[in-house]
């Protein structure tokens, strides 16, 4: 992945009527990226991605791709393919006739229009797919269809529109890893449109994520899941404890909060500015958090009652009860010895401690 | 076991009953045209008296009977053709794209549904003499484009409704241009559509009588001609060889068109996800 940007997309807003589905936004996207906008239904994600297709026209802005500005071109003159969320296979054609659909401008001689529709399947693992009628496919294949048809000319984009959202889960994860290895080999870059942050996470070079038309925060998944920069990101991403505090003074790079019930803390500010005395969250993830029936000898530590236990196989969720806290606290537990499995090993009061290094410190909203 | 078998036989048995008496009830009147057409009568009594195909060969010779059929079927082709087209528009447009008062729009294309033939008849009528166009078959055509049309764009609507919005913008995306895109993807995908429509308005200018009873000039349609005969008895079994005829194609059309629409139900299912 090389550092130069290909697409940027600047000050761009979509209005439909009054609804501002799209809001002001740029983002700038490297040549080769695997890059997700990640976001809840509504939030602007696939409107902002049928902009780049050509399918709709920014309100206001300009998107640029290699270099290139958009607003004159036309979809089916941009170097740009998508991927349906329904697929949009053609019912009325057969898979070879479906794949080939764009070269039939070319007019290429039929051996190698066989050829390179035949190559196609060989990468989409379905060789001998040709005269397949479209309603003898299954979900997966015409999904590998659709892909193969939008790749077929060698887009310099690769737009994806939550195009694993009909599969069943055990598919859908086996077709991350292949679409993350497929973006790999081509090297195209690939704007991909989901809901599923687990997706997005996975598969993802970097990620958008988008509420009410605007996006919260630009990141790597690992930027986002630990260092969230607000509320409603670490929120929608993965599960988070939140507890108020109030800033009490900012030493050496260090930030010293009161986070009331769970006593005095010391947090690392991040990229984010604190002064004293103002109001900020205190954000821990479930995993971040050790249980034990014994207080620990040193660390941040509060003592509470497990309310509820989910048994997850691989791991236990635990919701404990702090003096103070109006929500149950979250904590999630790797099952590595069988004695832990229940919880039945924590009864009455327990202890929860986690590491400075634990906290992510977020501005009060 | 027995008992429940025999419990569905009798229930069986009733509803069998029901069924012929229903058919009988809606087929038996329709089957005498072409049985009294070949009866060497010029009454239509039981018994029959002998075969004959004298009133097909009178027939032949009716021109004023095959001038009002000539002119039937010309004003059912143009017609049909001017209603699926412009109910093909109306379709796609309300279909396809976010346009200011759509919900109004389809219900003043709807009304002539509604409104009963002879007052649209009798307004026809009055426009057409005000106008000084006069009374013509153009007249006539006017009066059928206005009830056929709701009918070919509800065809129309149900068959784009029908099939995924996404397959043209993805001719679109695969750089087909508009005109390219309903060529390889909308009008394939509509025909089972378009047949239907062009059928159904044939039909309904075809045997409409009450627009074309006000809005005839000297050239007739078939209905309105056959109306007239019916005032002359010696002409009445004309008309049955001629009834038998138009049933005879009517069954080819229909079974041709049904076969048609199932095709296109086929096509339909499979575009689902």
């Amino acid at each position: 992945m090389s550092d130069e940007t290909f697409i940027s997309i600047q000050g761009v807003s979509k209005h439909f009527g009054d609804v501002h589905a799209v809001d002001r936004v740029s983002i700038d996207i490297a040549r080769g990226e695997f890059f997700s906008l990640l976001g809840p239904s509504g939030c602007g994600k696939t409107t902002l991605l049928r902009m780049l297709a050509g399918l709709e026209f920014p309100t206001m802005g300009e998107i640029y791709i290699d270099g290139q500005a958009m607003s004159s071109v036309p979809a089916n003159h941009r170097p740009v393919n998508m991927v349906f969320q329904s697929y949009a296979i053609f019912p009325h054609l057969n898979v070879k006739q479906n794949i080939g659909y764009s070269l039939v401008q070319d007019k290429l001689p039929k051996a190698e229009f066989d050829a390179k529709v035949g190559e196609m399947l060989d990468l989409i693992k379905l060789p001998g797919y040709e005269d397949r009628a479209s309603h003898e496919l299954s979900g997966g294949e015409r999904q590998r269809v659709a892909l193969a048809r939008a790749l077929i000319r060698r887009p310099k984009v690769l737009l994806l529109d939550e195009p694993l959202g009909a599969l069943d889960k055990k598919l859908r994860e086996k077709m991350q890893l292949e679409l993350r290895a497929l973006q790999r080999s081509v090297g195209i870059t690939f704007v991909f449109v989901t809901h599923d942050q687990e997706e997005a996470l996975t598969m993802s070079d970097r990620v958008a994520v988008m509420s009410g038309g605007r996006y919260l925060q630009i990141d790597t998944p690992t930027k986002l899941y630990e260092a969230p920069q607000n509320r409603e990101v670490a929120d929608f991403i993965g599960t988070m404890n939140f507890f108020d505090a109030r800033v009490r003074e900012t030493i050496d790079g260090k930030v010293a909060i009161d986070a009331g019930p769970l006593g005095n803390l010391t947090a690392s500010p991040g990229s984010l500015a604190f002064s004293a005395g103002q109001n900020s969250l205190v954000a821990i993830r479930p995993e971040k958090i050790t249980i034990s029936s014994a207080k620990p000898a040193n660390g941040n530590a509060v003592q509470g009652v497990i309310d509820d236990t989910a048994y997850l196989g691989d791991r236990s969720h635990f919701y404990v009860q702090v003096n103070g806290v109006e929500k149950p606290v979250a904590v999630s537990a790797q099952n590595v010895n069988q004695s832990q499995l229940s919880g039945e090993g924590h009864q009455g009061q327990i202890w929860l401690s986690w590491s400075d290094d634990a906290i992510v410190l977020l501005n009060a909203d | 076991m027995s008992s429940v078998s025999s419990k569905q036989g009798s229930r069986f048995g009733a509803l069998g009953v029901y069924a012929v008496i229903y058919l009988a009830f809606i087929y038996i009147p329709v089957m005498f045209l072409p049985l009294f057409s070949f009866n060497d009568s010029i009454f239509i009594a039981f018994p029959l008296k002998g075969f004959t195909l004298e009133w097909y060969r009178q027939l032949a010779n009716s021109e004023g009977m095959l001038d009002a059929l000539y002119n039937s079927i010309k004003l059912g082709c143009v017609v049909s053709v001017l209603a699926t087209l412009l109910g093909t528009f109306a379709a796609k447009a309300v279909t396809r794209y976010r346009i200011p008062g759509r919900g109004p729009v389809i219900t003043f294309i709807m009304l002539p549904l509604v409104i009963p033939g002879i007052i649209m008849g009798i307004a026809l009528l009055v426009i057409a003499n005000m106008s000084g166009v006069g009374l013509s078959l153009f007249t006539i055509g006017l009066g059928h484009l206005m009830v056929s049309t709701p009918f070919a764009m509800l065809v129309m609507v149900s068959r784009l409704e029908g099939f995924d919005k996404n397959l043209e913008e993805a001719s679109k995306d695969l750089g087909d241009n508009p005109w390219a895109t309903f060529r390889r993807v909308t009008f394939p995908l509509a025909l089972p559509g378009i047949v239907a429509s062009l059928l159904l308005s044939f039909t309904i200018s075809f045997d409409e009588f009450i627009l074309a009873f006000f809005l005839a000039g000297t050239e007739t349609t078939l209905p309105v001609y056959i109306w007239g005969q019916l005032r002359f008895p010696t002409q009445l079994p004309t008309v049955l060889a001629l009834g038998a005829c138009i049933l005879m194609i009517s069954f080819v059309v229909v079974t041709f068109a049904e076969w048609y629409r199932r095709r296109g139900v086929q096509l339909k299912t499979n575009s689902g996800v």
